[in-house]
């Protein structure tokens, strides 16, 4: 079982890793002026948003190695396709909440920016996510702990996760107690993630 | 006509601006001196704050000319390249009707950041100035406050005073204590008065029209975005021989 958790830890930290700034970066093609890229930033939010995550992680895990041609390169291990997969799905989601906090930024913001001479990289870093944090994180908080009860579906490609183990102890010792003990675990990491994100809310509380 | 540029700080030229088809600068033409205070009066719409916000580069003009201290920031509708205006307009300061703070950071940070990111000073020679602006703007004991935490004429007095920390060449105020409750008014317009003393290049654009009267050496009144007057306090606001310029300044008066 504890190697079960270990799969579940290890998808939610490497899609939180690698979605966060995915997702961050989307929100700035989403709301750049270049038409192509912003129109294909909304597409790609359309389809991952669109879809069952667990389409997505059928596609790209049992799905991409039958494509024509390229299909034979893209067959790759359960876990790699796992994290894809969440990766993908969740920079979608995290690109629109941060699309929403950008949205918020008073513009007199950037114009104060301006006039004092910052560039726009400098303003972007200095002055608009600081303040984007503050109003992203009650929604990347509630995101964050659906991923955790997400990690579950990587069952579903085969990869051994807590709630496989815990299955497949509750047909071998035909007991509940399995699934109760994987509850736990769930829960406990999702309260660990609530305390956390509550302390980040007071850390940016100005 | 290169002949005024060492006295005039600010050289705008058959300024032309429209938002759509609504045309907001007609023809502004417009030289403010070393030193020289001017105040911009007129009706809401008139175009005052746009011409403000074109000299500094927060709006892009149609047409025109616009002279900083002898250098093109536009010329005949034409802008230099993106490097140049910022070289430029980093020694334009402006300040905001409602102030624009950053709210994430204390005033310390506020002052600071400026003149370290942008001006690339240690941030030790910058918070000392930091210190002795705040200080003459009456707010050292609020260093380490956050914004949320100040009124809205202490706000405002920040902002100055952050705008001052770049050490700007002139200050453009856009309508300063329109967004303050009217007994917070006084403190703001008294930290002007001061820059004014210190021989500060200002305009001022604003409703206060006693306060232009004291302070402005030069007063000029906007009406359906072009300079319809222009001249001393006492020629605008006793002299008048503008019809437009009497009805504006009769429905302050009686207010």
């Amino acid at each position: 079982m504890s190697r079960g958790i270990g799969y579940t830890l290890a998808i939610f930290f490497f899609t939180i890793v690698f979605s966060l700034p995915l997702g961050l970066l989307l929100t700035f093609f989403e709301t750049s002026k270049n038409p192509v890229l912003c129109g294909a930033t909304k597409f790609y939010v359309f389809i991952m948003r669109g879809t069952p995550l667990m389409l997505q992680l059928f596609f790209i895990y049992y799905g991409l190695p039958f494509l024509p041609v390229i299909g034979k390169y893209l067959a790759m291990d359960r876990f790699a396709a796992g994290c894809i997969g969440f990766i993908l799905n969740y920079a979608a989601y995290f690109c629109e909440i941060f699309r929403g906090g950008l949205l918020s930024i008073d513009p007199g913001q950037y114009e104060a920016a301006r006039v004092l001479g910052f560039s726009r990289a400098q303003t972007t870093a200095k002055i608009i996510i600081p303040q984007m944090i503050k109003v992203v994180l009650p929604p990347t908080s509630n995101e964050t702990i659906t991923l955790v009860k997400d990690t579950a579906l990587i069952t579903t490609i085969g990869i051994t996760d807590l709630l496989h183990y815990s299955k497949s102890l509750v047909n071998s010792t035909q007991s509940v107690l399995p699934y109760a003990v994987a509850a736990v675990f769930y829960l406990i990491m999702t309260t660990g993630l609530t305390l956390l994100f509550n302390k980040l809310e007071k850390k940016f509380r100005f | 006509m290169n002949d005024s540029i060492t006295s005039d700080v600010v050289i705008v030229e058959h300024m032309r601006k429209a938002f759509g088809d609504n045309e907001v600068l007609r023809d502004v033409s417009l030289r403010v001196g070393r030193g020289e205070v001017v105040a911009v009066i007129g009706s809401s719409g008139s175009g005052k704050s746009t011409m403000l916000r074109s000299i500094i580069g927060l709006e892009r003009v149609d047409g025109g000319t616009v002279i900083f201290e002898g250098a093109d920031l536009v010329r005949d509708g034409i802008y230099v390249p993106e490097k140049q205006q910022r070289r430029i307009l980093r020694r334009m300061g402006m300040v905001f009707q409602h102030f624009n703070l950053f709210p994430h950071l204390s005033v310390k940070d506020n002052l600071i950041t400026a003149p370290v990111t942008v001006a690339k000073k240690h941030k030790s020679e910058a918070a000392e100035k930091a210190k002795e602006l705040l200080s003459k703007v009456g707010l050292l004991d609020k260093l380490d406050a956050m914004p949320s935490s100040l009124s809205g004429g202490q706000k405002q007095r920040v902002a100055i005073a952050r705008t001052l920390m770049m050490e700007p060449r002139v200050l453009l105020f856009d309508e300063p204590t329109s967004a303050l409750d009217p007994e917070l008014t006084g403190e703001v317009l008294e930290v002007i008065r001061e820059l004014a003393a210190d021989r500060m290049t200002m305009v001022i654009v604003t409703h206060e029209m006693t306060f232009a009267r004291d302070v402005a050496d030069r007063v000029i009144f906007m009406d359906n975005g072009l300079i319809a007057a222009e001249g001393s306090p006492k020629e605008i606001f006793y002299d008048s021989q503008n019809a437009r310029l009497d009805a504006f300044l009769k429905s302050f008066r009686d207010r």
